[in-house]
């Protein structure tokens, strides 16, 4: 199950987030942008501090899941450098899948929205309800 | 007046480098002129390249007006030179089709022929107005062109549509059918898109019509 | 490898793109050159502009591509040069142009266009020949922003082109340096 999903642009910020349950607390939008931040930030170390060579074929991408007693965070980094951030419960393993298909929607209703202004929050109705169904159906 | 002779030299210059290319690029206009276009050369491209293209010829335009109307008139501006063409390339396809002069005949054209040649699929409605008698409707549920858009609030009244109802403006002036053609979004239920093309014909047109069925 | 970039970008085209009449798009890009043109009166203005507009699609292009295929990041400037002409030509133009004449540094190379949709139906007057009109001069832009987004700073241009009387047409892609630092994108 899908709790939440949060789109973090190439530095940092946050640019949509959304809860699909009642499970999850709604974050202030000021904890969300800190969240956001964090996040990247965290991410951006993690791949600093990997063990794993440094040529450019096995570049670690940095943290893809965060585990916790009740939930786990799943991260999908797009080539690009945008994070699609889900929230989810314990049975949820992997979710690339889905998060590649946020990443689609992302592509469809928001780049190819001229009213879109890139890196700033998403604020389409399309993408809300082509979202929602998309975490509806998995 | 050496001056003026260097001048004219570099004219000449000029006029010959001209001619160069003339004969550089008739070798191209032979081929065009040769190529044959009672089919298309080419099927399909992806619908990501036109909707990008579309995206930015919108913020392009966007950029270069003061309101909604010049938004929707330079869209519309656009829409007309494409539509001038489809008219030549179905006409010359179509070769039952001839070239139309009632108002009926030219909407079944639009309708029909036109959508199919621009969006491969007939519009989905095509009606007359109930209140004006010179205008008509055509209805398109779900415009492939417009699927990614989403008009901000603050722009409620805009109809990116208008690139579409430009083509439908040239191809009914080209039928000598003038009017003037709007573009409306009126969705409906899980059609957020939903788009009537308005056509207000010319008076002119309107008393041709009736001169015609009288002279029936 | 270069099997490979085929096999991808023909899967996503197949299965993965949807599509439009070519007609409808070749007619729109053409209407928005004599838009240019008759907004600027100055055919270098219009490449200029061209470009910056290519520049403005190629940024966002770029993550369309990306998440249409199964790509990673690519490992090297050779394989950059074939994503592009067999994944990204081939994803949104449907034809794959030739990747040819790699420079010794192997940090140049050219994209020979043998088939470009763009051009159909194009016939440029001898003045905008003259004056040195890119007409196809979009791809040049969407080249760059793409790879922009890529960390890979370049300098894209055309070099020979088919409408002007040359053989073929020629786009020339240069890598001018690698982006280590992650920059915000901003239109142009």
């Amino acid at each position: 199950m899908i709790h939440a999903l949060f789109i973090i642009n190439r530095s940092g910020g946050l640019i949509y987030s959304k809860n699909f349950t009642q499970q999850v607390a709604q974050l202030s939008s000021n904890e969300a942008l800190i969240f956001a931040g964090t996040f990247h930030g965290i991410h951006a170390l993690a791949s600093r501090i990997s063990p794993a060579p440094k040529r450019d074929s096995v570049k670690d991408t940095g943290i893809q899941s965060i585990d916790t007693k009740n939930f786990r965070i799943h991260c999908y980094q797009t080539p690009t450098g945008i994070k699609f951030i889900a929230v989810t419960d314990l049975l949820q393993t992997k979710l690339s899948g889905a998060l590649n298909k946020a990443y689609t929607l992302y592509c469809d209703y928001a780049l190819k929205n001229p009213f879109y202004n890139l890196e700033m929050p998403i604020r389409s109705e399309m993408f809300d309800t082509k979202l929602h169904q998309l975490v509806q159906s998995h | 007046m050496a001056s003026q002779s260097q001048a004219q030299a570099q004219a000449q210059m000029h006029a010959q480098s001209l001619m160069k290319l003339d004969n550089k690029t008739s070798k191209r206009s032979n081929m065009l002129l040769e190529q044959n276009v009672s089919r298309p050369r080419r099927d399909r491209v992806g619908l990501g390249a036109f909707a990008f293209l579309f995206a930015e010829i919108i913020r392009y335009s966007q950029n270069r007006v003061l309101g909604i109307q010049d938004l929707e008139a330079k869209l519309n501006e656009i829409g007309q030179r494409v539509g001038v063409r489809m008219f030549e390339l179905s006409m010359w396809r179509e070769k039952t089709v001839h070239r139309e002069m009632r108002v009926l005949q030219t909407l079944v054209f639009i309708n029909t022929v036109v959508w199919r040649a621009l969006f491969d699929k007939q519009a989905d409605s095509l009606e007359r107005s109930t209140e004006n008698d010179d205008e008509y409707m055509i209805t398109d549920n779900e415009p492939a062109v417009l699927k990614y858009i989403s008009v901000p609030k603050e722009m409620s009244s805009f109809s990116p549509g208008a690139f579409i109802s430009g083509i439908v403006e040239a191809i009914a002036r080209c039928c000598q059918c003038p009017a003037r053609v709007t573009s409306h979004v009126v969705p409906a239920d899980g059609l957020p898109l939903r788009t009537v093309i308005l056509l207000k014909f010319d008076k002119e047109v309107m008393d041709r019509e009736k001169r015609l069925e009288a002279g029936k | 490898m270069e099997k490979q970039y085929k096999a991808i970008g023909e899967e996503a085209w197949k299965n993965n793109a949807e599509k439009i009449n070519a007609e409808l798009f070749i007619f729109t890009y053409g209407s928005l050159v004599v838009q240019l043109v008759k907004d600027y009166e100055n055919y270098s203005a219009v490449n200029k502009q061209l470009d910056k507009m290519g520049y403005n699609i190629g940024v966002r292009m770029v993550d369309d591509m990306m998440a249409r295929t199964s790509l990673e990041r690519c490992t090297g400037f050779s394989a950059t040069a074939e994503v592009i002409a067999k994944v990204g030509f081939k994803l949104f133009l449907n034809v794959i142009p030739t990747v040819a004449n790699w420079s010794a540094d192997a940090k140049e190379f050219s994209l020979i266009l043998d088939d470009n949709p763009l051009n159909d139906f194009c016939e440029l007057p001898p003045k905008a020949v003259a004056d040195g009109l890119r007409y196809s001069n979009v791809l040049c832009g969407v080249i760059r922003g793409a790879l922009e987004m890529m960390q890979m700073q370049t300098e894209v241009e055309y070099v020979r082109d088919v409408l002007c009387g040359d053989d073929v047409s020629e786009i020339r892609v240069k890598l001018l340096r690698m982006l280590d630092e992650e920059v915000p994108a901003s239109d142009d």
